[in-house]
């Protein structure tokens, strides 16, 4: 199937054909599932590799009256900003401040929390939550395997090293000069990392990494490698 | 590369943040005096030596306070605005 049978597809669709992908209908969205091209997407996914997320569902909820709503939902918050949580349903919830949150689904897409939350979510005058539309704001891109810390530092500033920025660690900072969220998120043992910037820089980012992970010989792989890794590890 | 501590992010490159003005007590924007009101939003102090200074981290758009030493450049502390600022300031009234 190509991208634009679609409703939904990735921001950087061209590209991914570019690079070889395969897509396949995931809901309404078509995801980049393979690279047929590459016959060693599992030995890259371990040691540097780069799928595209971005179809993905995820959500956003800022304002003061945020974690309360969250957790009125049923939602699992973490204690401090800066912090990531993986709920029951493997969605990640991450707490970028006191009161601003995302919501990224789980790469299986079995859940349906975000959706749920969605539909739960209604503008109400005086309570201060908002809905904040992060699925067409942001790119989101998954960088695993074991060279992914030396990758990402030549684009970024902040310490990544596995020994200093643990397992469900948040920063926000520059990556590749554009601002972004970077979330150490790992597929069981192999290190991983997501990384969400702007959408519509999303056409650069991705030739930039393509680029600084080149010399750990570093390739696209899809979203079925993640979820064989999901499996593996569960 | 010079380092500022973000009260929410840590450390960080100060390329990644953006000035933003003396920290002034507002006047009351619906009685003070128009002459009142452009010296708060137009002027500084500019003081040498110690000031208090409003400082964004541009990747999560989040404002705070340094105290910084205008003489050595140094960024004495940092802290969110909450430790000075404790009420919400409401410039109209909410519209039924």
């Amino acid at each position: 199937m190509q991208p634009t049978d679609q409703p939904r597809r990735s921001m950087i669709y061209r590209l991914l054909l570019e690079n070889g992908a395969e897509f396949e209908t995931c809901q309404d969205s078509a995801v980049a599932m393979r690279y047929p091209g590459n016959a060693a997407e599992a030995e890259q996914s371990q040691s540097m590799g780069i799928a595209d997320l971005s179809p993905l569902p995820r959500i956003g909820f800022k304002g003061k009256d945020t974690p309360l709503w969250l957790k009125q939902q049923g939602v699992q918050l973490p204690e401090t900003p800066n912090r990531a949580r993986k709920q029951s349903d493997n969605c990640l919830l991450l707490r970028l401040s006191d009161d601003e949150h995302v919501l990224l689904g789980d790469l299986t897409l079995r859940s349906t929390l975000v959706a749920t939350l969605h539909q739960s979510w209604h503008f109400q005058p005086g309570q201060m939550c908002y809905l904040v539309p992060r699925a067409d704001t942001h790119s989101w891109f998954c960088l695993s395997g074991k060279h992914t810390s030396d990758m990402l530092a030549k684009v970024c500033g902040v310490d990544l090293r596995l020994h200093k920025f643990g397992n469900g660690e948040i920063a926000q900072t520059s990556i590749a000069r554009i601002n972004g969220i970077v979330v150490r998120n790992d597929l069981g043992q192999i290190p991983a990392f997501y990384l969400l910037a702007d959408s519509a820089s999303a056409d650069y980012l991705w030739p930039c990494l393509m680029d600084a992970m080149d010399e750990f010989s570093g390739s696209p792989i899809g979203l079925a490698t993640l979820q064989s890794l999901i499996a593996r590890a569960a | 590369m010079k380092i500022i501590h973000c009260p929410l992010n840590g450390p960080r490159n100060i390329s990644e943040f953006a000035y933003g003005g003396e920290v002034e007590a507002m006047p009351d924007p619906v009685s003070c005096s128009g002459d009142e009101w452009a010296e708060y939003i137009f002027m500084s102090d500019n003081p040498a030596g110690l000031v208090r200074e409003w400082w964004l981290h541009v990747a999560t758009a989040y404002w705070f306070i340094a105290e910084r030493n205008t003489v050595t450049d140094e960024i004495i502390k940092t802290y969110p605005p909450s430790e000075l600022y404790k009420q919400r300031i409401e410039f109209a009234k909410d519209i039924d």
